[in-house]
C-alpha cells in the first residue's frame, strides 16, 4: 500500500512539473512574438515539404498549376517547380535540374530557412542579452539569402514588366 | 524595430508571466506579418504570383485593423508597420504580374486574335462552297406533326452535267467498239 502512495504522489509531482513548464512554454510563446513567428514560418516550410513528399511526380497530379500560362498560354520561369521540389525530396537531383532549373536554389531556400529557424530560435532562447541584435542578424541573413535564391524569378518579372510597359 | 524580448519575467516559483497587459493590436500585427511574408514569397513565383493578391490583401486589412488599434491604446507598432510594408510590396509586385499577365493575353488576342479569326472565316467559305450543292433537309418535329423540308438548289446543273459527261462517255466507247 505504501508503495502505491509513493507512485502516486511521485505521478502527480511530475504531473505538476509537466504542467507548470507547459505553462512557462505557453507564456513564453504568448509574450515573445518572435519564437512564434519562428514556429509558424516553420510550420509553413514543413507544409511544403510534406507537399513536395506527397504528391508524386510520375503521377503528375499535383493540384497547383501555373496561373500564368493558364492565362497567357506562355510558360513562365517558375514552371516545373513543384516537379523539381518532388524529385528533390526524392534525392533525383539531376532530374529536378531539368524540370526547373532553378529549383534547388529555391528549395535550399526553404530548407536554410527551416535551419535557421529552428537555430534562431535556440539562440533566442539560450541568450537573452544578444536578442536584438540576433534579430537584426536574422532579418539580414533572410533577405540576402531570399534575393540570392529567388533572384532569376525577380529579374524575369521586372524584364517582363519592363518589355511590356515599353511596348 | 520591434522590440521582442521586454514583455515577460520570471516570479520566485519560476514561472513566465506576462510584465504586462499584451499591448492591443500585437496580435494582429503578428497574424499580419506572418501572412506578409508568406504572400512575398508567392508574389515572387511567377506561377502562383497572380493569386497572391489575396493573402495580401488580408494581410494589409489585418495591419491596419492592429495599426488603428495599437494608435488607441499607444501600443508599439513595430511589427505591424513591418507586416504592412511587406504586405503592400507583395500586392505591388503580384499587381504588377497581373498587369503582365493581361498584357501579354491582349497582346496574343492582337497579334493571334485576327489571324485565327480569319482562318476560321477562310473555312467558313470553303464549306459553304463545298457545301453549296449539297442536299438540304431540315425535320422539325413538334407534338407528333412532323415537317420536313428538302432542299437542293443546285441538282439541276448537276444533273446536266452528269448527262453531258454520260453521253461523252457513250461516244467515246462506241467510237472504240466500231474500231474493234
Amino acid at each position: 500500500m505504501r508503495s502505491w502512495k509513493r507512485l502516486t504522489i511521485s505521478l502527480m509531482t511530475l504531473w505538476k512539473r509537466r504542467s507548470k513548464s507547459d505553462s512557462n512554454l505557453t507564456a513564453r510563446f504568448r509574450n515573445e512574438p518572435y519564437l512564434l513567428i519562428n514556429s509558424v514560418l516553420a510550420g509553413v516550410i514543413i507544409l511544403i515539404f510534406i507537399y513536395s513528399g506527397f504528391f508524386s511526380p510520375v503521377n503528375d497530379s499535383y493540384p497547383v498549376a501555373c496561373i500564368h500560362e493558364k492565362l497567357t498560354g506562355e510558360p513562365c520561369v517558375s514552371c516545373g517547380l513543384s516537379h523539381s521540389f518532388s524529385l528533390i525530396v526524392r534525392g533525383r537531383i539531376s532530374e529536378a535540374y531539368e524540370w526547373n532549373i532553378y529549383g534547388l536554389r529555391v528549395f535550399l531556400f526553404f530548407a536554410l530557412q527551416l535551419v535557421m529557424r529552428a537555430a534562431f530560435s535556440i539562440f533566442y532562447l539560450k541568450y537573452a542579452d544578444t536578442r536584438k541584435q540576433l534579430v537584426t542578424y536574422d532579418i539580414a541573413s533572410s533577405i540576402v539569402l531570399f534575393l540570392i535564391c529567388f533572384m532569376p524569378y525577380i529579374e524575369w518579372i521586372v524584364t517582363q514588366f519592363a518589355q511590356l510597359t515599353q511596348a | 524595430m520591434e522590440d521582442f524580448t521586454n514583455n515577460t519575467s520570471q516570479n520566485p516559483q519560476g514561472q513566465i508571466t506576462a510584465q504586462n497587459q499584451k499591448p492591443s493590436g500585437q496580435n494582429l500585427g503578428i497574424g499580419a506579418l506572418i501572412t506578409a511574408i508568406i504572400t512575398f514569397v508567392l508574389a515572387v513565383i511567377p506561377c502562383v504570383g497572380l493569386i497572391a493578391v489575396i493573402p495580401g490583401i488580408i494581410a494589409i486589412v489585418l495591419a491596419s485593423v492592429g495599426l488603428s488599434q495599437a494608435s488607441r491604446n499607444d501600443a508599439p507598432r513595430g511589427v505591424l508597420i513591418a507586416g504592412l510594408i511587406i504586405a503592400v510590396v507583395a500586392t505591388l509586385i503580384s499587381f504588377s504580374q497581373i498587369f503582365v499577365a493581361g498584357k501579354i493575353g491582349h497582346k496574343f488576342e492582337k497579334d493571334w486574335g485576327g489571324n485565327i479569326e480569319n482562318i476560321i472565316n477562310d473555312v467558313q467559305e470553303n464549306v459553304k462552297s463545298e457545301l453549296e450543292d449539297a442536299n438540304v433537309s431540315i425535320k422539325v418535329e413538334s407534338n407528333g406533326n412532323k415537317v420536313e423540308i428538302n432542299t437542293n438548289p443546285n441538282r439541276q446543273n448537276r444533273e446536266q452535267e452528269l448527262e453531258e459527261l454520260e453521253k461523252a462517255n457513250n461516244k467515246s466507247n462506241d467510237t472504240l467498239e466500231k474500231k474493234k
